[in-house]
């Protein structure tokens, strides 16, 4: 099971059960709450089967580090192995390093992650239509909203290879 | 390097910002729609028209549109 991941000068390290405490600390942050679509406060209980839930190789949780700093979190989960394709999710907690290029290393080091090593062929992602930062972000990373979304509050957002590789090689060169 | 055409180039990196509401002392992290995209489209700007590679610390550390002048100009 892949516990660390080091590209594109940011580090992900995958999560472990000293790190939940922390990690419901960010995630039941307003700040962080008012883009998810489960907004009810997670209690440490609620948390633990959580984690049991998703500590396998299934579900792949990372703590995000920039600079020394834990600042965020980043997922591929639910992970269909036979119809090669996973639900991917980031928040940046560190108010420093939101809006940086810090996220964008973040997700490429993940989305390489999917690609190359989990041999992902779809990386699906769901976004609350509100969220404009959010969508932004991963259509410059070249997800694609699903049909028939125009009405849905949650969109699906699907990322293919062909469509991620032409954006990341552009990316790269201004890291 | 011109402070007034990098203001321009500035405001062409963010949606629906006229240039002539930016000026030396603006806090460009204060400019409506300032993102973690926009962070990445300035560098980008840099490279593109000044050929200054800057990098996401170098955007961090400045507070105004003249330090983001002040550090791409030094490069060139």
């Amino acid at each position: 099971m892949k516990t660390i991941i080091e590209k594109y000068n940011v580090t992900l390290m995958r999560l472990t059960e000293d790190k939940i405490e922390m990690v419901r600390k960010w995630r039941n942050d307003p700040k962080i709450v008012q883009y998810m679509n489960y907004k009810e406060y997670i209690t440490p209980e609620m948390q633990q089967k959580w984690f049991q839930r998703i500590n396998n190789n299934n579900n792949y949780f990372f703590i995000i580090i920039y600079d020394k700093k834990e600042i965020g979190l980043i997922n591929i989960r639910d992970i269909d192995y036979e119809k090669k394709e996973g639900e991917g999710g980031i928040f940046i907690y560190d108010d420093e390093y939101l809006d940086s290029d810090v996220p964008f290393r973040a997700a490429l080091c993940l989305t390489d992650f999917c690609f190359e090593e989990l041999c992902l062929k779809k990386i699906k992602a769901h976004i609350l239509n509100n969220n404009k930062r959010a969508i932004e972000f991963n259509t410059f990373l070249g997800f694609k909203i699903a049909e028939n979304q125009e009405n849905v509050k949650n969109q699906l957002y699907t990322l293919i290879p062909d469509d991620y590789y032409i954006i990341r090689d552009k990316i790269i060169k201004l890291f | 390097m011109d402070l007034i055409d990098f203001i321009k180039n500035l405001a062409s990196v963010f949606e629906d910002t006229n240039p002539s509401n930016l000026t030396p002392e603006t806090r460009f992290r204060d400019i409506e729609g300032w993102s973690s995209l926009i962070a990445l489209s300035i560098i980008a700007m840099a490279d593109e028209v000044y050929g200054v590679k800057l990098k996401g610390d170098d955007i961090r550390k400045a507070i105004t549109v003249q330090d983001l002048y002040e550090i791409i100009k030094s490069r060139i």
